[in-house]
């Protein structure tokens, strides 16, 4: 039973770092723009069957993640530029106009892929399982890799946001954006550039999803869900949020599926409810 | 005001004679349309209620709409209680729970409220999909059949079942625009436009924000008691985000802020639903390109209204470090000034 | 004020136009409406059983003694009440003579209960596979030329009992009344017949992530001897890649898979990992009969790829209807006559490329099962019969006892129970005490 234990909270952990490439994305945009932008999902979506493209041609895993981001953050650049830009400042407008953004993408994404269920193949160096001997612990490779790839993206936003010029102009955007435009920072790069980097996440997040579980017209909004409940939980805006609630996110759902498989779903929302009743601007969010 | 209430009044009684004629002169098939509009009617009702009145987008008001028709499919095929009672009991679960969620996400604003009532909404979905030993998961309750009124088997009946559900619809309206000129409603839109000023000026803000969400909540599950009794059956779908996003387009279609353009809007949603069905495949892109343009292009309409309803929230968080502040990139500003 | 009133006055006026307008009907032709999900996620099962219909009208130039022949095409949206709708557009405003379809679950229940309120309308269920259409929500109009979760199943719990030897199984599906019914008549022909024990794990209909069920098998794996698969499309490929991925292959044997778990679509995304699935199927693709391949050739033709079991719902269905036209001489007007014919059709070996079949007094057919392995043919996947029950009705061994069968608790998540005892005591109480000694004189089943 203890063995049960120890794999569902790598399950958990391997899980929160899916959850948090995605979330990582939609929570930056989130703090600077103040756009909840819900083509996320689709995004994710069409970012993992863009790979799944690329894989079948080229045959090479790491080509299909970097075309999945680079495919979407374009997107993402051409909603912005073109779409988002047109409502600027009212924020419901563009979330709205994120929605159907949404719904164009889902459907294109049927029309191009077709309703079938597809999937990636795991490259050959990440395929197998890893063998811990003292407790008899099998565990996939590409699980773990997961894990590493999640912790690289968060040492690398980290550095980017710390280090940079244009992660410090960022990072003073969005604690005092008036501050920034009056200094006469070029505040429209500056949402072009997050948007693009938040795109580039979720077809990155997407190629690992499809080539970890599988991807299927509908996933978009399974995911939507799945990663505004972590920014809900974290608090949104939050980096270190966003962590937060993709470990208690990934833990629940985990322990859940291996102990209660029938309510996972409930239990996943349940604790949204009660943190947010305690902490309406989730754990690590400030008030707006 | 210029319209004399003569004429006006005029207007009104010869369009409720109209639609009270509707059994008698038109097709079977129209009066299920028209049926179909107004349990959806209600259920965008009330979301452009809360659009209109408090300036919030909620994601969550097909749930109030499914919960009492799931309490009635429950209470009738289960437990076998007459008439009367199923309803009044959906009705009353539903605002109950708006009741306990309204404490939730009552202090939510803006994009937070959107949020917020999305992933509430998904909880109801994930209980009616997985408690299946309550609301049979997935494959839904069947077997609801409408009730007899006055000797007459709504169920037997579409032209019945027409009147019925007209004569609630009717009184749905008339409830929310009368309390859109109450004080109440004054008040609310006091509040939607400047919160701070009305709280100064001791108004439980609050309060009557709550108000108003339950009011909502108790619109949607009317139009839920109609939906479970006409299709007689209901299923997690009708508490599904798809239903919301349905249920916002609608509204966006029409014109966010007012009734009628609930109303309308459902109907122009419902009547291309079964116009572009035989066509094409591609609905689902061709709502989402219509929703697109709506929102940007149509300023009187849905963009027009948000807009206006969006500037009560701006100017209260302009100070507050929102980006907000760049109105001036704002296509609709001009347009509404 | 003024220009709202106007607004809504024209409003009220163009309605009434929409009120009045309508109903023109031809006369001259036979007019067929299709119902099932086109748009979103579940396009798949609806444009399948599509297809197939598209291509049997094809066969027969789209016309029926030189009447030609009309096809409404309608989207249900994989929304019930949608369903209904476009159910009553038919009826009312295409006033079609036959309907073909739905293809989901959730949809088949609600097509039959539609039907019974409408008993005028001949209806030829496609996909739909809950046993109620034909049992006991049975109405007179609505006919399945298709299958019922239980039926195509029986048999193999029989088989894995009996032939692959297995003891005790476990079951990991989607938690939805489908899979309920696969694994309840799993459970039946698997106890039945000698096994011991099913465990059953739920996890919700979407579910993608399997890994904590996977490590749950891991721990499992010491006291059970198999699993079978109970999922339907985009989890089938998530739980057979993870089942990979955590090393499982090396646990479990084979696995096995629910009735759709292996179908034709299923096999170019699962690749190698699903050799030698064994599943069950009243429809093998690799069926020699000249009529699957006559299907099949022809299908590939039209439009490019292998067709599905879903395919071959609609497509036979089609030819049902033609056979009961036939009969009634194309009279499709006389709805009852019409209706009659459709339950009284028997489809030969040559005419169907399932295999042939003919209705049971619920209109549910009595058809061949197939235990198919999924083997590597010419460079492709399919699936091959390993064994084949004949005659098979809905109620599978219990046909003589339909009433007791129908009579017995609904199916449920846990219901009817896994372990060997309790589960004799249940159908000791439902079938008699007779037929417990019966199963324990004959060992199982007679085949």
């Amino acid at each position: 039973m203890s063995l049960l234990v120890i794999m569902s909270l790598l399950n958990g952990l391997t899980l929160a770092a899916l959850l948090f490439i995605t979330a990582s994305g939609l929570t930056l945009s989130f703090s600077l723009m103040r756009v909840v932008n819900l083509t996320h999902g689709a995004l994710y979506m069409a970012g993992g069957f863009i790979g799944v493209s690329v894989i079948k041609v080229t045959g090479s895993w790491l080509l299909a993640l970097l075309a999945g981001g680079s495919v979407m953050a374009i997107l993402a650049l051409l909603e912005e530029k073109f779409l988002l830009r047109w409502a600027r400042g009212n924020d419901l407008i563009e979330t709205l106009i994120s929605l159907s953004v949404a719904i164009i993408i889902g459907d294109l994404v049927l029309v191009i892929w077709g309703g079938y269920p597809k999937s990636i193949e795991i490259p050959a160096m990440l395929n197998g399982v890893l063998t811990i001997p003292l407790i008899n612990l099998v565990y996939p490779i590409f699980r773990i890799f997961m894990l590493g790839l999640s912790v690289l993206i968060i040492v690398a936003l980290w550095l980017f946001l710390k280090k940079t010029n244009l992660g410090v102009t960022i990072r003073a955007g969005v604690d005092n954006f008036e501050m920034v435009s009056a200094l006469g920072i070029n505040v429209r790069r500056l949402f072009t550039v997050v948007f693009c980097l938040s795109g580039f996440l979720a077809g990155v997040a997407g190629v690992v999803g499809g080539t970890s579980m599988m991807l299927v017209v509908g996933e978009d909004w399974r995911i939507l869900t799945l990663t505004l409940i972590v920014i809900i939980i974290g608090g949104m805006g939050s980096l270190g949020g966003t962590i937060v609630g993709a470990l208690i996110t990934g833990l629940i759902y985990s322990f859940a599926t291996a102990y209660i498989p029938e309510f996972s779903l409930f239990i996943l929302f349940l604790p949204v409810a009660i943190i947010l009743s305690i902490r309406p601007h989730g754990l690590f969010g400030a008030k707006a | 005001m210029q319209f004399s209430n003569i004429s006006k009044i005029a207007v009104v009684l010869v369009s409720l004679a109209l639609l009270i004629a509707v059994p008698w002169i038109a097709s079977d098939y129209f009066v299920m349309m028209c049926i179909r509009v107004m349990y959806f009617g209600m259920l965008t009702l009330s979301l452009c209620f809360l659009a209109g009145e408090l300036g919030v987008v909620s994601l969550m008001q097909a749930s109030f709409f499914g919960i009492s028709g799931y309490f009635i499919a429950i209470m009738q095929t289960r437990y076998q209680i007459p008439f009367p009672i199923p309803p009044l009991v959906g009705i009353g679960v539903a605002v109950l729970f708006a009741a306990l969620t309204g404490l939730l996400v009552i202090r939510a604003r803006g994009i937070y409220f959107l949020m917020l009532t999305l992933v509430l909404g998904q909880l109801v979905w994930a209980l009616a999909s997985q408690w299946a030993s309550v609301t049979r998961g997935d494959s839904g309750i069947t077997d609801i059949f409408a009730p007899v009124i006055f000797g007459i088997s709504t169920e037997k009946s579409k032209g019945a079942f027409y009147l019925f559900e007209l004569f609630f619809f009717c009184a749905v309206i008339y409830f929310l625009a009368a309390l859109k000129r109450s004080p109440f409603g004054l008040m609310l839109r006091g509040i939607r436009d400047s919160e701070s000023r009305m709280a100064m000026l001791g108004y439980p803000v609050s309060l009557l924000r709550y108000m108003a969400f339950i009011f909502a909540a108790f619109v949607a599950s009317i139009g839920g008691v109609f939906f479970a009794y006409f299709t007689g059956l209901i299923n997690p779908h009708s508490v599904s985000l798809t239903t919301n996003v349905e249920t916002l387009l609608s509204g966006i279609l029409g014109g966010i802020q007012t009734l009628f353009g609930a109303i309308l809007g459902t109907a122009i949603l419902k009547i291309l639903d079964l116009v572009l069905s035989g066509i094409t495949q591609r609905y689902l892109l061709i709502m989402g390109v219509l929703f697109l343009i709506t929102i940007m292009f149509a300023p009187r309409g849905a963009a027009g209204a948000l807009k206006r309803l969006w500037d009560g929230f701006a100017s209260r968080t302009l100070g507050s470090g929102s980006p907000a502040g760049g109105v001036s990139d704002d296509p609709f500003y001009e347009d509404t000034k | 004020m003024k220009r709202k009133s106007w607004i809504i006055a024209i409003t009220v006026i163009l309605f009434f136009i929409g009120a009045i307008a309508g109903n023109a009907m031809a006369l001259d032709e036979i007019r067929i409406g299709t119902i099932g999900p086109t748009t979103g996620w579940a396009t798949i099962f609806g444009q399948g059983c599509l297809d197939g219909i598209k291509l049997a009208l094809g066969e027969y130039n789209n016309e029926f003694n030189g009447i030609p022949i009309k096809v409404f095409s309608e989207d249900t949206k994989a929304d019930v009440e949608v369903m209904r709708t476009k159910l009553d557009s038919l009826k009312n405003r295409d006033k079609v003579h036959l309907i073909i379809g739905p293809s989901l679950g959730h949809e088949g229940m609600a097509a039959v209960d539609w039907g019974a309120r409408n008993p005028e309308v001949p209806m030829l269920i496609g996909y739909s596979a809950p046993e109620d259409i034909t049992m006991r929500k049975a109405t007179n109009s609505v006919i399945r030329p298709g299958w019922t979760g239980a039926q195509v199943i029986f048999n193999f719990g029989q088989y894995s009992a009996k032939d692959l030897g297995y003891k005790k199984v476990i079951i990991v599906g989607q938690d939805y009344s489908y899979p309920w019914d696969q694994a309840a008549g799993f459970i039946r022909g698997f106890l039945e017949n000698g096994g011991e024990k099913v465990e059953r794990i739920w996890h919700p209909v979407e579910a993608v992530d399997f890994s904590s069920i996977m490590a749950k098998l891991i721990a499992m794996s010491k006291e059970y001897d198999a699993v079978l698969n109970n999922s339907g499309g985009a989890q089938v490929v998530a739980f057979f890649k993870q089942w990979k991925q955590f090393g499982l292959d090396k646990v479990y044997p084979q696995i096995l898979g629910q009735a759709n778990v292996p179908i034709v679509s299923m096999l170019s995304e699962l690749g190698d990992s699903a050799m030698g699935v064994y599943s069950s199927l009243h429809y093998y693709d690799g069926n020699p009969s000249g009529a699957n391949k006559k299907f099949r050739e022809s299908f590939k033709k039209k439009y490019g790829t292998y067709p599905d079991v879903i395919a071959v719902q609609g497509y036979d269905a089609v030819h049902v209807a033609f056979k009961a036209m036939k009969a009634i001489n194309g009279q499709v007007d006389d709805s009852k006559k019409f209706i009659a014919a459709l339950r009284q059709v028997k489809m030969s070996a040559d005419e169907s490329p399932r295999g042939p079949f003919y209705f049971d007094k619920f209109a549910n057919p009595v058809q061949n099962i197939y235990i198919k392995k999924v083997v590597k043919k010419e460079g492709r996947l399919m699936n091959e019969a390993v064994k084949t029950y004949t005659e098979v009705s809905q109620f599978g061994p219990y046909a003589d006892m339909a009433d007791k069968y129908m009579a017995a608790p609904a199916t449920t998540r846990d219901y009817p129970p896994g372990d060997k005892a309790s589960y004799f005591m249940e159908i000791e109480k439902h079938f008699g005490k007779d037929y417990v000694e019966k199963l324990k004189k004959n060992n199982g089943w007679v085949d």
